[in-house]
């Protein structure tokens, strides 16, 4: 099992009845930045707790670094680096102390601590609890690596950041992969899936329904293009006529995806005129992840939450 | 020694929490003041109102870090590095007790004040806290990791030592009571600690002869050690 930095294998978890994650197979290659995309609950957390050995594994088994999860934990923990979706060092204890701690734990040198203090440009004295939300996930980042791990493992890395802050980390993430470091990400933000990872899985209840780069994914719309439509009033005869292009809803704008857009456009101004609605705006653009994302994720069963019927 | 690291920063971060304070230091010092000023000569009361000390202490410091640990997730910390889970209950268990031993410590100090006789066997008696420190640590974190949620682990704690504070005859001696209650002592954790106690400073004992109170409180230490492992094992 050398193949690749993480490979699973049926990878399974169940509590009781519930099937967290339900047999994935992934190999992330080394040096790649990998993210596993999926709405809430759809396993992603739980393949990470797994992955790093956080939790226990029902069925199949995973290969970090070419050790095995079940088998080799105490190595796969050497080799590894976790950035949990909070920031979680200690309160109390300054910036450095933290770090020292950390380092301790990993037989790591001290010089190392200082080294990432200087190059993460961290206040070394502040306790962590008093730090801000930005600095606290810089000083988890670095906690992390401070053993020199050669996969990191980062769960939703940029929630609860404001907009600057999470584009440093998005910044930082990838400096991190251009030292060498595999990264394994899970996110359900849209812009960490469509700017960090080299290739994309995307999970729902608990299964891959998709994987490959972000072109390939968008290859999986086909030719079409994304439109949305912003009309008044949206009623349930107008839905059930357009039923055919799957319309999903965003913050009040119909969204489809078709493969002619002028044939859609004058389905779309003859349903204009048999249904007297107004047609507000409108616009055409390339399919995104996001729309890969919503077509793989919610096209059975509505999960929008914005669906204004 | 990964122990004493996760132990030195346990003592950092914990010392200052509410419940170390309220409940470990707080609490078991002014309860042994408030009886040593009630009955003045506290020598037979004296080793009841340590080993109280000693349980507060203990299972107050090693329960607030866990509900924080829980709560706020750096538990997780300790569990993705390369840390043996005995070693993480190790270490859980050697600062509770240090807590426990400098609450009990202090109850020592305040009630020497009141004491007619010197401490019989002091070497003893430090060995007495110490394996008793470490039974009521190891209690205290397996009852932690076994509530589900971490924030009732106090009151769970409170279920099981307000109790034992009369059924251990840490203030009122078992031999007063009739002979099925001490039975009930006998199952009681803390009556070994509380006999112990009393034996080495004292020089005699009420119930249980102090070779067994040693045995059976280290017996205790292991296995709450043991089933504080498995319930880590079993969580995570």
């Amino acid at each position: 099992m050398e193949e690749g930095a993480v490979v699973a294998e049926g990878l399974t978890k169940r509590y009781g009845d519930f099937t967290a994650v339900d047999g994935i197979n992934l190999t992330v290659k080394r040096g790649e930045i990998y993210g596993l995309l999926g709405p809430n609950g759809a396993g992603k957390t739980t393949t990470v707790r797994m992955l790093t050995t956080l939790t226990q594994i029902t069925s199949g088994n995973a290969w970090v670094n070419g050790y095995s999860v079940r088998e080799e934990p105490l190595l796969v923990k050497r080799s590894i680096g976790l950035v949990p979706d909070v920031s979680n060092l200690y309160d109390e204890l300054t910036v450095e102390e933290n770090l020292l701690f950390a380092a301790r734990l990993y037989n790591a040198p001290i010089e190392r601590v200082r080294e990432l203090i200087r190059e993460f440009d961290l206040p070394a004295n502040k306790k962590f609890g008093k730090l801000s939300s930005g600095f606290k996930r810089r000083t988890t980042i670095a906690a992390a690596l401070v053993h020199r791990p050669e996969v990191l493992f980062m769960d939703e890395p940029t929630t609860a950041l404001d907009v600057s802050s999470a584009r440093n980390v998005r910044n930082l993430i990838r400096l991190l992969n251009k030292e060498g470091i595999t990264v394994f990400i899970t996110t359900h933000n849209m812009i960490d899936a469509e700017s960090l990872p080299h290739r994309i899985g995307i999970i729902k209840e608990g299964k891959i329904i998709a994987e490959g780069k972000g072109r390939e994914l968008k290859e999986l719309m086909g030719k079409g293009m994304v439109v949305k439509l912003l009309v008044e009033p949206i009623t349930s005869k107008l839905i059930n006529e357009i039923e055919a292009y799957s319309p999903t809803f965003d913050e009040g704008f119909i969204v489809v995806t078709v493969e002619d857009v002028d044939e859609f456009l004058e389905e779309l101004f003859d349903l204009k005129m048999r249904l007297g609605f107004k047609v507000k705006r409108i616009s055409t653009e390339l399919p995104t992840i996001e729309d890969v994302f919503v077509e793989l994720t919610e096209r059975n069963g509505c999960s929008c939450g914005g669906c204004p019927l | 020694m990964k122990i004493l690291v996760i132990a030195e920063k346990e003592l950092k971060e914990y010392i200052l929490k509410p419940g170390s304070i309220s409940w470990g230091i707080i609490f078991p010092l002014v309860f042994t003041l408030a009886f040593a000023v009630r009955f003045g000569d506290v020598d037979h009361l004296a080793p009841g109102l340590m080993s109280i000390s000693i349980l507060f202490g203990t299972t107050s410091f090693v329960s607030s870090s866990i509900i924080f640990e829980r709560r706020l997730r750096t538990f997780e910390r300790l569990l993705v590095a390369p840390v043996k889970r005995v070693e993480i209950v190790g270490a859980k268990i050697l600062v509770g007790t240090l807590f426990g031993l400098f609450v009990g410590a202090v109850s020592f100090l305040i009630l020497r004040l009141f004491m007619a006789y010197r401490v019989w066997n002091p070497l003893l008696l430090i060995t007495f806290m110490f394996v008793s420190g470490t039974a009521f640590s190891g209690l205290a974190l397996w009852v932690s990791l076994r509530v589900e949620n971490p924030i009732n682990a106090m009151t769970w704690l409170n279920l099981i030592r307000l109790p034992m504070i009369f059924t251990s005859g840490a203030i009122v001696s078992l031999l007063l009571f009739p002979h099925w209650f001490i039975v009930v002592g006998l199952i009681t954790p803390m009556t070994y600690a509380v006999d112990g106690m009393r034996y080495a400073m004292l020089g005699y004992y009420d119930v249980i002869n102090p070779i067994y109170d040693l045995l059976v409180t280290v017996l205790l230490s292991m296995l709450f050690t043991y089933l504080s492992v498995e319930e880590l094992r079993r969580l995570y």
